[in-house]
């Protein structure tokens, strides 16, 4: 044991920083109670130093343990062997063991623990400012590691931060290097994802409420990049998500219950009529979604997209599927065409189930919407007096609406009268349908952030919008969008003009909640760290064998595997040779100049015959040493170090010439004395 | 290892090659004089010559009845400079030293009477024995080499060079001089015994202030200044100074120092070395003069961290001059 030993105040400091810096990008996904246990036992810790409280003793100490036995066991049956359970039992014993640090050994578990906490983060997020954020854990975790092997004396002189910079500053390259050159192996276990977050974005239902739920949240959901060709007006940027067929009198939702989309995504392959039920004209968008994960098998898209990306597939009303669920960041291409026609010709099936009712209930608006269908001549122009009925009475656009009764749809339409795009995309079709007119929903997004540094669009939570589709004669399906009807500059300026006053939107945003979102500067700084991010993510976090393999198509040319481990080979052999020579050079065998480098193969020469030059010995002294002990080797001795006292003392500097006419004499007097040491040894030895 | 503790600082001073030239021939001659008094201190003759002809102050620490004032008297006769003695008493005042002024009932004026100060070479005996406010007066003197006596300014006399003794081992009553004091004096000596071929000469004498009346001047006042004026001019090449420098941090790095040694300790060393290399008869300065005259500069400007009384650097030192490489 080593009794009495005091971990540095410097030192402790630096490791309760790096303890705390590794656990903060955690507190969010942390339970409570194991943050205020953290804090408590860095508070203790402290107060052990300031030595106010002792070491814990055995029984806390088996208490502890117990405690997070028993947390884990009770962990893994309530939410099962997943990210959150380990994490929460890893931090639980780095936490502990925080307060028994006792001895130096302590530390470097710490500190390790520390290393593999900072990795942690990443299991939740792997963005650009985590990865920043994680490189300056491991900056004060080295630094950490310096502090406890210093006195307070050497860190004075020296700051132990610059060390620590400086070193992970040396690790720099070589990562890049690995990160570039090492072989993606395939995972050997899947890092279990998050389970508490659960879906996220639009689903196949919709009820009131639920749009204006997502209205509240500024989350991603997902970036757009257009190929080659200008991005369409915000008025037409609507994401195509899920097309909304079957009404039960509250809540839209799709055809196909949920459990049977892997099939339905196998079965909606509809290739084979795709020319027959659309026309289209002018030339394709091109573009390049990135979607976040929404643990749901669809994706979004303009209309008409048709997937370049493989493995994906369209459904009979031109939806998008993914293989299966959207658990991770997913890129895709896709091609859409904003002139078409689609289903000129409905088939019976189609129209049935695009004009379903529910019975019961909803009177008075079945009833109003007969009424006006008979008062109109066509169908197009009882579409626009529905809109007119909604642009003329006082419909209010918001994310708060009053709740609705038993009719929910009469009760919007005659009685609140205030919605958000769901209440006016819901009571649109129900009108629609009730005048005999194929009508159906589409949930998805609508507008997007344009981020002009990185030409890309930012299509957030908030954008989530539905709208309707009708089927007219000679038109196909046509887009009917009611809410522009109400609220113009929800579809023209986008869900922040339409809601800059309503309270509720947005509310989850820190920024809007200490009401910073209004200003200009942190809106271009948001945009230019989402344009970080994206190229992030493009580059670093999408980093596949693919495009490793492209990278060393572009560097070495064509490449094998053979090829590839003598690359890793060489390269390990030049990382091994560098800290060798480094190690080496730190001995001091090298020096400055070549006068010295052979006045030292003197010593060297003599160092054999066991008259090395002691490193405080002067050429003089030295001289004078070597030729007390052996005589014999005076006029050499003296040549050259008259010579190199002359050369290296005597002239403040010399010039190049100068320098190397006098090492030409001294290479010769070295050899000179080279013979006389090989003849006299000879002799000496015989 | 017993091959490494050699003493380098004796070796350097056999091994750095003597010149003949005019400036080696009058330090010989000086110190062949100055020896007819002070029997077997050769080294240390040369060592005080150095620091005199650097501009700097010596300081003597040694036991009594080692020849301090011996050294003191031959060196101002040899060198022919004006000569004062100051024995340094618990009771002593700075005007002791620096002088007053009187009124003159005459006159009716002040006159100002010089003290003991204003003479080419001081000797401050036993410094230590008398109180900080008097040892500043001098140490302040020293340091600008003029006094403000009464709010007028004064000049020393020209060379002005003070040896200061003290001794180290009956240290009741005595006030040690601070680290920062001890600074001002470019080289700290110690006398020590004589060898046994001396102590026999000296035993025959008859009286030993007889021998100093035989030592005869042998060098001017200007030849003094023209020392001073060349040895700046002494060439320090960049290896050179790569080693110094290379001593220095080590001063400040190494383990054991409890301090480094301050950029004025630096410059002392560089100052010392070019003037011992001139009194060799050499224009530039090899490592050897460095060693030589390093322990002389640098040991009361160090502390070793064991080390409470400030006696025991001598081994650090020579650590010092053992480890340093000299060449890279």
């Amino acid at each position: 044991m080593e009794a009495g030993y005091q971990i540095p105040r410097a030192a402790l400091l630096w490791v309760l920083s790096a303890v705390t810096l590794v656990i903060l990008p955690q507190i969010i996904n942390l339970p409570a109670w194991l943050l205020l246990i953290a804090l408590t036992c860095v508070v203790w810790r402290l107060l052990i130093f300031s030595g106010r409280l002792s070491y814990p003793g055995k029984l806390t100490r088996i208490v502890a343990v117990l405690f997070t036995l028993g947390v884990s066991v009770y962990q893994m049956r309530s939410l099962g062997i997943g990210l959150e359970s380990a994490a929460s039992l890893l931090t639980l014993g780095f936490v502990f063991k925080l307060i028994e640090m006792r001895y130096q050994r302590d530390i470097y578990v710490v500190l390790s623990l520390c290393f593999v906490m900072s990795m942690v983060a990443f299991l939740y997020s792997q963005s650009a400012v985590m990865t920043i954020y994680v490189s300056l854990c491991v900056t004060v975790i080295v630094g950490a590691m310096i502090a406890v092997n210093r006195s307070g004396q050497e860190a004075s002189r020296k700051p132990t931060l610059r060390i620590a910079t400086k070193i992970a500053l040396q690790a720099l390259p070589l990562t890049i290097v690995l990160f570039l050159l090492f072989p993606r192996i395939a995972p050997l276990w899947a890092v279990p994802v998050p389970t508490s977050g659960g879906t996220t974005g639009v689903t196949d239902e919709m009820s009131p409420g639920d749009l204006s739920q997502l209205g509240r949240s500024n989350e991603l959901a997902f970036r757009v990049q257009f190929e080659d060709s200008p991005p369409p007006l915000h008025a037409e940027l609507y994401w195509r998500g899920l097309v909304l067929e079957e009404f039960d009198g509250e809540t839209w939702s799709r055809s196909r219950s949920r459990s049977s989309y892997g099939i339905a995504s196998q079965l909606a392959d509809f290739q084979w009529q795709w020319q027959d039920r659309i026309t289209v004209q002018g030339e394709p968008l091109v573009y390049n979604v990135i979607l976040e994960p929404t643990q749901q098998p669809w994706l979004y898209g303009l209309h008409l997209a048709e997937p370049e990306t493989d493995n994906l597939f369209q459904s009979r009303n031109f939806e998008v599927f993914n293989s299966g669920l959207v658990s991770t960041r997913t890129s895709y291409d896709m091609r859409s065409f904003p002139n078409n026609q689609t289903d000129l010709i409905l088939l019976d099936s189609a129209r049935r189930r695009a004009l379903q009712l529910p019975e019961q209930g909803n009177q008075r608006a079945k009833t109003f919407a007969t009424e006006l269908r008979a008062a109109e001549n066509s169908e197009r122009e009882y579409v626009y007096a529905v809109l007119a009925f909604f642009q003329q009475n006082p419909f209010f656009y918001t994310l708060n609406p009053a709740l609705l009764s038993q009719d929910r749809v009469d009760d919007f339409l005659f009685n609140t009268q205030e919605g958000f795009c769901e209440h006016y995309a819901s009571a649109f079709t129900f009108l629609m349908r009730a005048a005999d007119i194929p009508a159906r929903v589409v949930v998805g997004y609508h507008g997007a952030k344009y981020n002009r540094y990185e030409d890309f669009m930012m299509v957030y939570q908030y954008n989530a919008h539905a709208w309707s589709e009708v089927w007219l004669d000679g038109e196909g399906w046509v887009r009917v969008d009611p809410t522009g009807a109400v609220s113009p500059e929800r579809i023209e300026q986008g869900v922040e003009a339409a809601l800059a006053d309503d309270p509720a939107f947005m509310e989850e945003s820190l920024l809007a909640a200490v009401g910073l979102g209004g200003f200009n500067w942190i809106n271009t700084l948001r945009l230019r760290l989402e344009a970080v991010e994206y190229e992030w993510n493009r580059r670093v976090v999408n980093y596949n064998e693919e495009q490793q393999f492209e990278l060393f198509d572009e560097l070495f040319g064509e490449i094998d595997d053979e090829k590839l481990i003598s690359l890793l080979v060489l390269l390990a052999g030049a990382v091994v040779i560098g800290i060798g020579l480094t190690v080496i050079r730190r001995d001091g065998i090298q020096s400055r100049d070549s006068i010295t480098q052979v006045y030292l193969k003197i010593s060297g020469e003599l160092a054999r015959i066991g008259l090395p030059r002691l490193p405080g010995e002067g050429p003089l002294v030295y001289r004078d040493r070597v030729v007390s002990l052996r005589p014999d080797l005076d006029s050499a001795m003296n040549e050259l170090t008259k010579l190199y006292v002359h050369l290296n003392y005597a002239q403040p500097r010399i010039t190049a010439q100068t320098e190397k006419a006098y090492l030409k004499t001294m290479r010769a007097r070295l050899r000179e004395l080279r013979a006389a040491l090989r003849r006299n040894d000879s002799y000496l030895s015989e | 290892m017993s091959m490494r503790s050699i003493n380098l600082s004796e070796k350097s001073a056999a091994a750095a090659p003597i010149v003949g030239n005019r400036h080696s021939q009058q330090v010989a001659r000086a110190v062949s004089e100055i020896s007819k008094a002070l029997l077997g201190k050769e080294h240390q003759i040369k060592l005080s010559l150095c620091c005199l002809f650097s501009g700097g102050h010596l300081l003597i620490e040694d036991l009594p009845g080692m020849g301090k004032t011996t050294l003191s008297y031959a060196l101002a006769r040899a060198l022919g400079l004006e000569f004062n003695r100051i024995q340094f008493t618990s009771d002593l005042l700075p005007a002791d030293i620096l002088g007053i002024s009187i009124f003159d009932q005459n006159t009716a004026q002040f006159t100002f009477h010089p003290g003991p100060i204003f003479s080419q070479l001081i000797l401050a005996d036993e410094i230590n024995r008398t109180t900080p406010k008097t040892q500043s007066a001098l140490l302040e003197a020293m340091e600008e080499r003029q006094v403000t006596i009464e709010g007028e300014t004064r000049a020393l006399p020209e060379p002005f060079f003070v040896i200061a003794t003290q001794n180290p081992v009956t240290l009741a009553g005595t006030y040690p001089l601070p680290e920062s004091q001890l600074d001002r004096f470019l080289m700290r000596l110690r006398l020590g015994y004589p060898d046994q071929r001396a102590e026999r000469e000296l035993l025959e004498m008859n009286t030993e202030r007889d021998k100093l009346m035989e030592v005869q001047q042998c060098l001017t006042i200007a030849e003094i200044s023209e020392f001073r004026q060349q040895s700046a001019e002494v060439t320090a090449s960049s290896s050179l100074l790569d080693y110094v420098q290379r001593l220095v941090n080590y001063t400040r790095s190494g383990e054991g120092f409890h301090y480094g040694l301050s950029p004025r300790g630096s410059l002392a060393l560089m100052r010392a070395s070019k003037t011992w290399a001139l009194m060799c008869g050499r224009t530039h300065v090899v490592p050897e003069d460095v060693q030589t005259i390093l322990p002389f500069v640098v040991e009361h400007r160090l502390r070793a961290v064991a080390d409470e009384d400030g006696h025991t650097s001598a081994s650090l030192v020579q650590r010092l001059l053992n480890e340093v490489d000299v060449l890279t």
